[in-house]
């Protein structure tokens, strides 16, 4: 009969930790942690010999859903040439998380690329450089052509290595897009 | 007529032997109808005795029942071939030939009783259902299968397909469902972790079963809510309580594809001390790198897993004991070439046909990836008094998922997705004492406790929730008829916490559901027999349903969810066929399930603008779905050494409410096996070579305009097997195994692959096997 009392007070014990052990483990519930958020996408065009800069914004402030996002429409004159530096901001973040640096600092994975359409609305040439003298397309100049009216499509690319080898080549194929975006462009006399 | 062909070829077969016998035993002659058969009844799990079987042989009139120590005794049986049917309500009718017949030279000098007597132990299994249609793997079988993951081993039994995230991801899917409306019991206890997830495959090494079964179709009634569409067990080896030496085994198996390597071992013993205690250690490695296909290698697609795991028992007569521990930890990589942040980069993809990252094998892990943990403790303890058993199930389950984006300057170390939750279930079950000799039952209470952390980018609110189930399964067997009734409630409470900016938000859902199941078998005689089956299940929904809001990377749409949901309910007709002979054995089983409230994702016209681009917009949405199928399997022995195999099975589910099809169901498909049984070649005995095809059409019932490119289109896969036994001493044996799958090496795509879009399926596939028991 021994073995018996004492498999029973074993299975007992057991139980009562199994219990006590599952009741220890309570955590208050803590919010969402987006941490790769990017809410805003600035555009500043500086024209070539004068220093007010003109900012175009896309927004988008609580993030994927909910409330539509908002986007300014692009307003540059005829046959000149202008300074542009973009930005990337996450703004539900107080004080806003700038995300720019992040993305110059890992310059050898990421790339912006701006393309207009039609084509003829402005050439656009990026003056910054990353390690491997790939544009980062951060900074750059644009030319306008001719009055027209159309798009300008905002990609930030990221192109990690894969396998540990650097797969960005300076064009838009490799990686994948983290920013996709669309502004109205008027090229005005 | 019939009757009288049979004793006219037993009298000449009588008289055929008896005229051999003649000169040899001239004192046996007379003896031929005085051979007797006993043997003992024992429970396969358990190895007690089951008391109360019904033994019978077919084509006589002679019963016995089994006593309290499981024997039974059949005697003045004449000579020859036999069928010996056992019957135990609970347990599986096993039908056994035997042959009564002696080879005279050899027994010679045996007294006259040994020669007319055979022994046949019959093992008898506990089933969950007589009357619903399932299907197993052991043995053989599930030898074949190792080294594979849990889904993929599945895949063998007729009507189980799989949802595939990629070469490294897949889960089960039972008669078109799976993730959260199938259960899997692993080792008797509900596995919890993330199964709403498509891309979250089951956190079990498939080593530590010794059998692996699917019940399909609706079983609400004794696994609870959620097991709509059907239930996995998982179900390890019966301690060693009663072998004496210390034993275990080795498996080894390397695949060429990925370079997959994988060791898993098991020690098993007993206590010499103490009587009736056993305990046993078992572990598994498995490391594998980039998965080929016929055209190029699949970038980050490696896989680790370590798993451990440990049981130590206490068995006698009147009552047990077991402990179970075990942990699971895998590393999966995923396909890098499946990372898009838009809806564009899906498009360019599919537009390229084939992947713009290109790699060669490597084994590194890289981002993305899932770190995987699920650590299992159980405690299981039995009484039995007076025909009677009381048991009782506890067990603590802790599952943390840590998913990693490729994505993001920011997330230098941290996962962009953790989840944590913590699983406490227990069960208690009291079977009850036979009534009239006839009826068995058993009447359960089980509850569940669960608390779940999200961390990191928004998609499910933390939550917490509880269950609570009552159920009442009877079985009564009579002569050729064998019923089953049951009937059960399910409470749920679901608190859910969730922030609305920085304000924390708490939501309480109650949902509670009746379940309920009969079915009845007709064992018309000992070739047919006729199994029906009409069971209910539900399911509330779960949380991703209730809550999600964002993009589902990898699938290209934006998902929301509803907090006004309600539970789907499974209403599940399923009949079978089932026809043995002594070289044919064929089974056709029909199933209509029809599910109220089927939650699924339907597109919204507009699609969700976002700093990536336009998303499709897809909301979970409820309707009514039935899923209707047929599987048929058969198995055909067409000489001593030829055997042919064949499965076929085809489901088609529809939307009732909208009037369309629904997405993501399994084509249908056909299988074929050829099999010939080499015996023994030089020291390898049994060995046997098989092959096989796999002809799975495209999925033409798809809603239009619901996918980013259509189904694939069908394709056929061979496939070759060469196996046997190699016999070291009497406790010693290696069985050796080689596979080749996908033998021509052909391109093709999978409907349910979720990465269908971005690649083909692996390529040629060979693969070793050894397995050292000792």
């Amino acid at each position: 009969m021994k073995p018996t009392h004492s498999l029973l007070t074993l299975t007992l014990a057991l139980t009562i930790t199994a219990v006590i052990w599952s009741c220890g483990t309570n955590e208050a519930p803590a919010p969402e942690d987006e941490n790769e958020l990017i809410t805003t996408v600035r555009l500043t065009f500086t024209e070539n010999g004068t220093t007010a800069p003109l900012k175009f914004e896309w927004k988008d402030l609580d993030g994927d859903g909910g409330n539509a996002p908002t986007t300014s429409r692009i307003t540059l004159k005829a046959s000149r040439s202008y300074k542009v530096d973009v930005e990337f901001l996450d703004e539900s973040k107080t004080p806003t998380d700038n995300i720019t640096d992040e993305v110059r600092e890992e310059g050898d994975e990421h790339l912006v690329v701006l393309t207009p359409t039609p084509s003829s609305l402005f050439t656009y040439m990026a003056t910054d450089k990353d390690s491997r003298n790939f544009p980062i397309g951060l900074s750059g100049t644009v030319a306008t052509g001719s009055i027209n009216q159309g798009s300008l499509r905002v990609q930030l690319r990221h192109q990690p290595p894969v396998n540990g080898q650097p797969v960005k080549n300076g064009t838009v194929a490799p990686g994948s897009d983290d920013v996709n975006i669309t502004f109205d462009v008027v090229v005005a006399p | 007529m019939k009757n009288s062909q049979r004793v006219v070829r037993l009298f000449i077969s009588l008289l055929f032997i008896g005229l051999l016998d003649f000169n040899k035993v001239h004192a046996q002659n007379t003896a031929d109808c005085d051979c007797f058969v006993k043997g003992v009844v024992k429970d396969r799990e358990t190895n007690l005795p089951i008391v109360g079987a019904v033994l019978t042989i077919k084509n006589t009139s002679k019963v016995a029942t089994t006593d309290t120590e499981g024997h039974y005794k059949f005697d003045r049986l004449c000579q020859g071939n036999y069928v010996l049917e056992c019957k135990i309500i609970g347990y599986k009718t096993t039908r056994t030939p035997i042959e009564l017949q002696h080879s005279a030279e050899e027994n010679l000098n045996l007294s006259e009783d040994e020669v007319h007597l055979q022994d046949v132990e019959i093992v008898a299994r506990r089933v969950t259902s007589l009357t619903q249609p399932s299907g197993s793997l052991q043995n053989q079988s599930l030898e074949q299968t190792r080294g594979q993951t849990l889904a993929e081993a599945l895949q063998k039994i007729v009507g189980v397909t799989m949802l595939q995230t990629g070469a490294s991801i897949a889960k089960p899917v039972i008669h078109g469902l799976h993730s959260n409306r199938i259960l899997i019991i692993n080792n008797g206890i509900r596995q919890e972790g993330q199964q709403w997830g498509s891309e979250h495959a089951p956190e079990i090494d498939p080593f530590i079963a010794k059998r692996l079964s699917v019940v399909k179709g609706a079983a609400g009634v004794r696994y609870g809510s959620d097991a709509i569409g059907g239930v996995i067990l998982v179900e390890p080896a019966e301690l060693p309580y009663t072998t004496s030496s210390l034993r275990g085994e080795l498996n080894t198996v390397g695949f060429t594809n990925g370079r997959t390597g994988v060791l898993s071992g098991t020690i098993e013993g007993r206590l010499n001390k103490w009587k009736g205690f056993g305990w046993r250690v078992q572990g598994t490695l498995k490391n594998g790198g980039n998965i080929r296909t016929p055209d190029y290698f699949l970038a980050n697609t490696g896989v680790r897993e370590q798993n451990f795991s440990a049981a130590a028992g206490y068995r006698s007569l009147k009552l047990g004991a077991e402990v179970f521990y075990s942990q699971f930890h895998t590393n999966l990589g995923i396909f890098s070439g499946s990372h898009i942040g838009s809806t564009s980069d899906l498009l360019n993809v599919i537009q390229n046909g084939e992947p713009f990252i290109k790699a060669d094998f490597n084994r590194a892990i890289e981002r993305p990836n899932q770190l995987v943990n699920h650590d299992l403790l159980k405690i299981k303890a039995y009484r039995q008094f007076s025909g009677h058993r009381l048991s009782l199930t506890l067990g603590r389950q802790y599952n943390q998922r840590a998913e990693y984006d490729l994505h993001g300057p920011q997330a230098a170390l941290k996962p962009a997705l953790l989840f944590r939750i913590t699983t406490l279930t227990g069960d208690v079950v009291w079977e009850h004492k036979p009534i009239a000799k006839e009826i068995t039952g058993q009447i359960g209470f089980s509850g569940l406790h669960q608390y779940n952390f999200t961390d990191g980018r928004p998609l499910i609110p933390d939550f917490e929730q509880s269950n609570a189930g009552a159920f009442v399964i009877e079985r009564w067997i009579r002569q050729k008829w064998e019923w089953e009734a049951g009937l059960r409630y399910d409470m749920r409470w679901l608190q859910v916490y969730r922030f609305i900016g920085q304000t924390l938000d708490q939501q309480n859902h109650q949902f509670n559901s009746w379940s309920g199941t009969v079915g009845c078998v007709f064992n018309a005689n000992s070739h047919l027999s006729v199994r029906a089956n009409f069971g209910t299940g539900w399911r509330p929904p779960s949380v991703n349903e209730l809550y999600s809001k964002g993009v589902h990377h990898g699938a290209a749409a934006y998902e929301e969810g509803d907090e006004t949901l309600r539970p789907e309910t499974a209403y599940n007709f399923m009949g079978t066929v089932e026809y043995t002979s002594e070289r044919f054995r064929a089974e056709i089983g029909l199933y209509h399930n029809f599910i109220q409230n089927f939650i699924y994702l339907k597109p919204q016209s507009e699609p969700i603008l976002t700093i990536r681009g336009a998303f499709p917009y897809f909301k979970y949405v409820q309707t009514n779905a039935t899923f209707s199928g047929a599987d048929l399997t058969s198995e055909w022995n067409i000489t001593q050494r030829w055997e042919h195999t064949a499965k076929i099975s085809y489901l088609r589910a529809y939307d009732q409410a909208g009037g369309d099809y629904l997405v993501a169901i399994p084509a249908n498909r056909v299988e074929n096996g050829l099999r010939f049984k080499i015996g023994k070649v030089i020291h390898s005995h049994d060995s046997f070579i098989s092959i096989g095809h796999l002809w799975v059409d495209q999925q033409k019932r798809v809603p239009p305009n619901s996918d980013f490119m259509p189904p694939p289109s069908a394709y056929h896969l061979w496939s070759i097997q060469v196996g046997g036994d190699i016999i070291l001493t009497e406790k010693q044996k290696i069985t050796w195994g080689i596979t080749g799958q996908n033998l021509l090496d052909t391109a093709y795509r999978d409907y349910l692959n979720r990465f269908r879009y971005y690649s083909l399926e692996q390529g040629r596939n060979f693969s070793v096997r050894l397995k050292w028991i000792f």
